[in-house]
């Protein structure tokens, strides 16, 4: 293809991506999902009783694979049996992808607080009715992002996998991407935003999530406000990267025009980790000097 | 909670085994004459996650140390290699069973090395993964005849593998087997609610296979219809299920006060 | 009936190959830092996510890129050279990016509560751990313990994909094999980075963590499970061929 185009529409799946990373991570605020589940699930048994919206559906990896999945079966059912154009296939894909996710979340609710009953956990329905829909909502999003980036790949840069398998397989790569970074800002941050800042989670207050919000109880709502300043794009900027850099590689080195091409996109990609490398020892050398040392040396111990 | 009595786990087994492998083999048999009997593996399926799902519950309980997705896509993963390379062997009626045995066989073996040469020491761990793999096998094998019409290999890889249906059935069909212990994580879990959130989970997957089928319109509606139906039956039984374990479920309310909470 | 005895005997290399690629997949997963649940709450240094899930998303990386470069050029050495980049990309976007979270987000350093000094950048590493936590963050060290297990996940995988599809006498641009294929190597992908979970259970640093003298057991168990995998894969792959219509 004409690299001109395949730049285009490598720019157009960087910037899809990147709202599919976004609209991940904010899905697993509101439903506090993965990681930071866990302090959520412990809270109660060390008497912490909440109204947070306890979903947990295998992991995000497992879990954003699935609907992209769905969506990407329904969406070539359309396109393939019923002769719909892709523009409406990929929307009614990400609908029912987005009413099954519906279904998982409230099922997961439902049975991990039927199964905390001995902490006298109470189930709120009123809680399952209002933010159902807005983790359908962001799920809706993951999903359409992530067709239109394996929609591209595979009708327009030519990716021989199969589109539902490609599906799959971002929708691996997204839960992978927004576990590993926007959970820690609802995880470390958000969560215990009662204790001091800078510092990790002291293990004594393992299950004391902040239950009590600005005014009223605290909800998943109120996280994922949070946590959309910084933990939702950055995330979109990670799954973005990953999706654009691994690409772009392939873009400006075309391995199809020889073994030379091919070898200097491998090392292109091997400059690009170790200058990211690079930037990750930078920051971890302006960390130390800026916020210095919990502890002294001889011993002493500055609270953290 | 009262102790509720358990299903015994052979039970389920026989459960998993003879209705999955009766699905399949009533669906192969019955498909060529009128495309609308792939229903049968649909419901061979079912039979299958519910048995994968209550493996998992068991297995999980001694503690893996790694996540509960984890087993689940082992299971499916072994399901998948089995299932074409049986296919593969090209012989008719024997090919499902031969993918059953084999997935059966790779089980064993992937859980005899995990406790000698990884040195696990969950008790159950050989006959978990065993049994894992074959209730992922017939998984595939139900729904792949419910989407391609048939069993034949080249049928399976054109309508099933490079559309890439595979991997729906791959990932539908493993949370129907460890979504329901993840979900009702907790000391309250009871099996009977894990159960039925498996059949409803599973009746997802079967209605989006008959979505995806290429058996003709009358499959695709009747198996469609089957999994809607079983969808909604569970989710009745799930939700009774809920109300009964909970310990409160109301409309509105604040936390509990600290008198409730003694 | 297929004679499967001859087809084993003829692609003996390519079991081989998919039998290595299994190996280098299983010693891979002990390079990835892997904090798990803990990492999210910034109380236990690595990425954030569970061992078997940060794998697969690298790997799975790896795979999309190597189909992407085996539908064009059918080297080896570039194929699997793609294949390890593009994991080792994906970890390397991940971690930076958490790196900011820590940094800016929480308000912590990226430090190990495994080694008094960071091996690389001979950094001091307990002074700078908070209260009550295992480390946070993504030291350097931890950083090129990831690429490596990166490139080399990505290493193992690509050359799965590379020798499944070379057993098949269809070319590498008919669909059909692309599609049987890659879903053999995900499924087999996954098997490989569930075995050294096992022999992991939990949280490993990287190489500078003593948990990471394991490594031999996975080897050796992913390279027994491999060989009947392989064998199974190469069987189906192969007679794909001897098929009508594909």
């Amino acid at each position: 293809m004409e690299p001109l185009i395949s730049m285009g529409v490598l720019a157009l799946i960087g910037a899809a991506a990147t709202i599919a990373g976004a609209s991940e991570d904010l899905e697993s605020d509101v439903g506090s999902q993965s990681n930071a589940n866990s302090q959520v699930q412990l809270a109660p048994q060390m008497g912490y009783v909440h109204r947070i919206y306890n979903k947990a559906i295998a992991g995000e990896p497992v879990s954003n694979a699935l609907m992209c999945t769905i969506g990407a079966t329904g969406a070539l059912v359309l396109i393939k049996h019923f002769g719909f154009s892709p523009l409406f296939a990929l929307v009614i894909g990400s609908l029912i992808a987005a009413m099954v996710h519906g279904s998982y979340s409230v099922t997961a609710i439902m049975g991990r607080e039927a199964s905390q009953a001995r902490f006298k956990q109470p189930i709120y329905l009123d809680l399952i009715r209002s933010h159902t829909p807005v983790i359908m909502a962001f799920a809706f999003l993951t999903t359409f992002s992530v067709m239109i980036v394996s929609y591209l790949m595979v009708y327009s840069l030519m990716h021989p996998f199969p589109f539902v398998l490609l599906c799959f397989l971002w929708g691996v790569v997204v839960g992978s991407v927004g576990s590993a970074t926007g959970d820690v800002h609802l995880g470390a941050e958000r969560q215990f935003q009662a204790t001091e800042f800078g510092a990790g989670l002291n293990a004594s207050q393992s299950g004391n999530i902040v239950r009590k919000a600005e005014s009223g109880l605290r909800n998943g709502i109120d996280n994922l406000w949070f946590c959309s300043k910084f933990g939702g794009p950055m995330t979109g900027v990670s799954f973005g990267m990953v999706v654009f850099l691994g690409t772009w590689i392939l873009v400006v080195f075309d391995p199809a025009e020889g073994n030379l091409e091919g070898w200097l996109s491998n090392i292109l990609g091997l400059v690009i980790v170790i200058v990211l490398g690079i930037w990750n020892w930078h920051i971890e050398k302006e960390t130390r000097e800026k916020y210095g040392p919990y502890k002294e040396d001889k011993g002493e111990e500055v609270s953290a | 909670m009262t102790e509720k009595k358990m299903i015994p786990p052979n039970t389920l087994l026989a459960f998993g085994v003879v209705g999955g492998l009766a699905g399949v083999y009533l669906a192969y048999f019955l498909a060529p004459m009128n495309p609308i009997f792939v229903f049968f593996g649909a419901l061979g399926a079912v039979c299958a996650s519910v048995w994968g799902a209550d493996v998992v519950r068991r297995v999980a309980s001694y503690g893996l140390g790694t996540g509960v997705p984890s087993i689940g896509m082992l299971a499916l993963g072994m399901g998948i290699i089995a299932v074409l390379f049986g296919l593969s062997l090209g012989l008719g009626p024997a090919g499902p069973l031969v993918a059953f045995i084999t997935s059966c066989v790779i089980g064993a073996i992937i859980g005899i090395i995990s406790k000698k040469v990884v040195g696990m020491t969950i008790p159950i761990m050989v006959s978990a993964t065993t049994e894992i793999a074959g209730a992922g096998a017939l998984l595939i094998l139900g729904l792949s005849i419910v989407i391609a019409g048939s069993l034949d290999f080249g049928v399976v890889v054109t309508e099933v593998i490079t559309t890439g249906f595979i991997m729906m059935i791959y990932i539908a069909g493993g949370m129907a087997m460890l979504h329901p212990h993840n979900s009702n994580l907790g000391p309250d879990e009871t099996q009977d609610r894990l159960l039925a959130l498996s059949a409803e989970k599973a009746g997802i997957a079967v209605v989006l296979s008959g979505f995806a089928s290429v058996a003709g319109m009358g499959a695709i509606a009747v198996t469609m219809l089957i999994g809607l139906f079983i969808w909604y039956i569970f989710w009745g039984k799930y939700y009774g299920f809920v109300k009964r374990d909970a310990y409160k479920v109301i409309d509105v309310g604040m936390l509990p006060t600290e008198e409730e909470m003694q | 009936m297929i004679d499967i005895v001859g087809l084993i005997a003829s692609n003996l290399i390519w079991i081989l190959a998919i039998v290595i690629g299994g190996t280098f997949i299983s010693i891979s997963v002990h390079f990835i830092p892997v904090g798990g649940a803990p990492a999210a709450m910034a109380q236990a240094t690595g990425i954030g996510t569970g061992t078997v899930m940060l794998a697969a998303g690298a790997g799975i990386a790896g795979i999309i890129a190597a189909g992407a470069v085996m539908a064009v050029n059918q080297n080896i050495w570039v194929v699997i050279g793609a294949a390890a980049v593009g994991a080792a990309i994906m970890l390397a976007a991940t971690m930076i990016v958490a790196t900011w979270i820590y940094a800016y987000g929480v308000g912590v350093m990226p430090v190990s509560a495994k080694v008094k000094y960071d091996p690389i950048t001979k950094y001091r590493q307990d002074l700078y751990v908070s209260q009550g936590t295992e480390g946070h963050g993504i030291p350097t060290v931890a950083y090129v313990s990831a690429s490596i297990g990166g490139l080399l996940g990505g290493l193992g995988a690509g050359l799965a994909y590379y020798a499944l599809m070379k057993v098949s006498t269809l070319p590498v641009t008919n669909l059909n094999l692309v599609a049987v294929v890659s879903t053999f190597t995900i499924g087999f992908f996954f098997i490989n980075s569930v075995i050294p979970s096992y022999n992991i259970v939990g949280t490993i640093e990287g190489f500078h963590d003593p948990k990471f003298k394991k490594w031999p057991k996975a080897a050796i168990a992913s390279f027994l499970a491999s060989i009947p995998l392989g064998i199974l894969a190469v069987v189906a792959v192969a007679s794909l061929a001897s098929v009508g219509g594909l």
